[in-house]
């Protein structure tokens, strides 16, 4: 048997992969945490709540001591349709039970990272991973230092959605356009007492906003505004295989950059009063798996495992984007069977029960239940045809240029008749809606 | 805000190597050369001069991977090298 440098080594220091090296250095594991940027954070982007109670679980110091932005009390969806918008928010004071934050991934991975060398995991920042092998007894992980190969037991995958360790072992099939969504993002100064203000917030409370209908009838696109301590983050998402075709502002009259369309988001009538400020102090570009439970990769074999967005587990729900804590769920039960093999002495097992743990966790069980959900979020009626619906029923309502055309339900009911949608249309996604969410 | 002024926000430790290269020989074939739009960094630029007409610069990358996707792994294109770039090196967001 030979000696390996480390028990575990995890590559990726952003929330899963920190969240492993924590859970094994807690539990006695020589673990390394690989990282290619010079501090942890400076790679990692995020357009998302951090739904926090998986870190509250494992972390005695949150979320009193990390740094975090705002409590998120209020959720809204917005319709867009031309000049309109309709909106649904939810804003509950029972939301403040629950650990459900915005955060800077500057400032909390690096927390976090430093929490999990307390523990004493060994942090390995500056190392890129080129490499990941495994033989008979043991993994070797291939880095770009010199004398940068580090043996070990077991390797997490944690290095994000375009996982080296993925690729080089073959676990993850090569991704194509309909498998991604690219996002683009700002960060902009906007002031505390702004955004209090303008957001109809207390001092340490949040909003998530999450928009669609722009482009009109455009599937898959669709824009946020998170709520910081002193900034605000908007966003756009849209899927790979939509942007390269919508629209005629690319090479060959078809296509639009994302950009483009989060620059026309922001002067739209009904957005512009949320998002004017100071300066912009930060853009970023991600990609995000937009996968659904059938679609989803394989995620281990044998002694490497993939967690986090490098096994594809992100959800995009249209109402909320999910994805930070199933990176940690996902790099927590890692750890574990990791445990479990070092305990028994055998580390052939290891991915396979990461694997058959992670079937069995909430994770896996609410991509299952939302199995159909990325299909129906495609419709383009979602994004044209029912906002629409909606805009002129509610026209119809408050309008007083509309009065005299009847009873609201028969308003309701032209409107639908005036747009592209048929019953069996609405009958069908109302069922399809209904069974996915 | 022209997306050259929101990457003037951005900040890169550029390396001296190149993490991804353009095999324009690939582009002369491509004809609707997504990689003018997809890139949220504009690092493609159609220049007449070059071959295939695309220009590509690694600098103002900011390592979203999509190039990876929509040209690397696409059988009808693949002129794109894909890597991450070396350790310690690259762009660097302070908030993320």
């Amino acid at each position: 048997m030979t000696a390996t440098d480390f028990d575990v080594v995890v590559v990726g220091a952003g929330r899963a992969g920190t969240a492993a090296a924590y859970k094994l250095a807690q539990s006695d594991l020589d673990v390394a945490l690989v990282e290619r940027a010079k501090q942890p954070g400076m790679k990692n982007v995020t357009g998302g709540v951090l739904y926090g109670q998986v870190v509250a679980d494992l972390v005695p110091e949150f979320p009193e001591e990390a740094p975090l932005e705002r409590h998120v009390v209020e959720h809204n969806i917005k319709l867009l349709h031309g000049d309109a918008e309709v909106s649904i928010g939810y804003r509950d004071m029972a939301l403040r039970e629950e650990p459900n934050y915005t955060l800077m991934l500057g400032k909390f991975d690096r927390w976090f990272v430093d929490r999990a060398v307390d523990e004493g995991a060994v942090f390995l920042p500056e190392t890129t991973v080129r490499d990941v092998t495994q033989s008979r007894d043991h993994a070797v992980v291939h880095t770009d230092r010199e004398n940068g190969d580090l043996t070990c037991e077991a390797v997490v995958g944690a290095d994000g959605v375009n996982t080296t360790v993925g690729r080089a072992t073959g676990i993850q099939r090569t991704m194509h356009n309909r498998d991604m969504a690219l996002s683009v993002k700002q960060v902009i100064d906007v002031g505390r007492d702004t955004i209090e203000e303008r957001f109809n917030l207390d001092s340490d409370e949040g909003a998530a906003y999450i928009y669609t209908g722009f482009p009109e009838g455009a599937p898959t696109i669709g824009y946020f505004i998170y709520t910081f301590d002193e900034y605000i983050s908007v966003g756009a998402v849209g899927g790979l295989e939509v942007l390269r075709w919508l629209g005629d502002e690319g090479y060959g009259e078809s296509g639009t950059p994302l950009y483009s369309l989060l620059e026309e988001f922001m002067e739209l009538d009904t957005v512009r009063p949320y998002v004017q400020g100071e300066s912009v102090q930060e853009y970023q570009g991600i990609l995000l798996p937009e996968l659904s439970y059938d679609s989803l990769p394989e995620r281990y074999d044998r002694r490497v495992a993939l967690v986090g967005d490098a096994a594809g587990l992100v959800l995009n729900k249209g109402y909320t984007f999910r994805g930070l804590d199933y990176g940690i769920k996902s790099g927590l039960l890692a750890a574990e069977s990791a445990i479990a093999a070092d305990r028994a002495g055998d580390w052939d097992g290891f991915g396979r029960r990461y694997d058959e743990w992670l079937e069995d966790s909430y994770v896996l069980e609410d991509m299952r239940q939302h199995r159909h959900l990325p299909k129906f979020l495609e419709n383009e009626r979602m994004y044209g045809a029912y906002p629409g619906i909606a805009t002129e029923t509610l026209r119809g309502m408050y309008s007083a240029g509309s009065d005299g055309e009847g009873l609201t339900w028969r308003q309701a009911l032209q409107a639908f008749r005036r747009s592209d949608a048929g019953v069996l249309d609405l009958l069908k996604d109302g069922y399809r809606g209904f069974r996915s969410l | 805000m022209s997306v050259q002024d929101s990457l003037e926000t951005v900040n890169w430790d550029v390396s001296e190597e190149a993490h991804i290269t353009v095999d324009n020989d690939h582009c002369v074939t491509c004809e609707d050369k997504p990689c003018l739009h997809l890139c949220p960094a504009e690092c493609f630029d159609y220049q007449e001069d070059q071959k295939g007409g695309i220009y590509f610069a690694y600098e103002p990358c900011v390592e979203c991977g999509a190039c990876m996707v929509f040209c690397a792994n696409d059988p009808e294109k693949g002129a794109v090298s894909w890597s991450k770039s070396e350790g310690g090196k690259g762009v660097e967001f302070d908030f993320g």
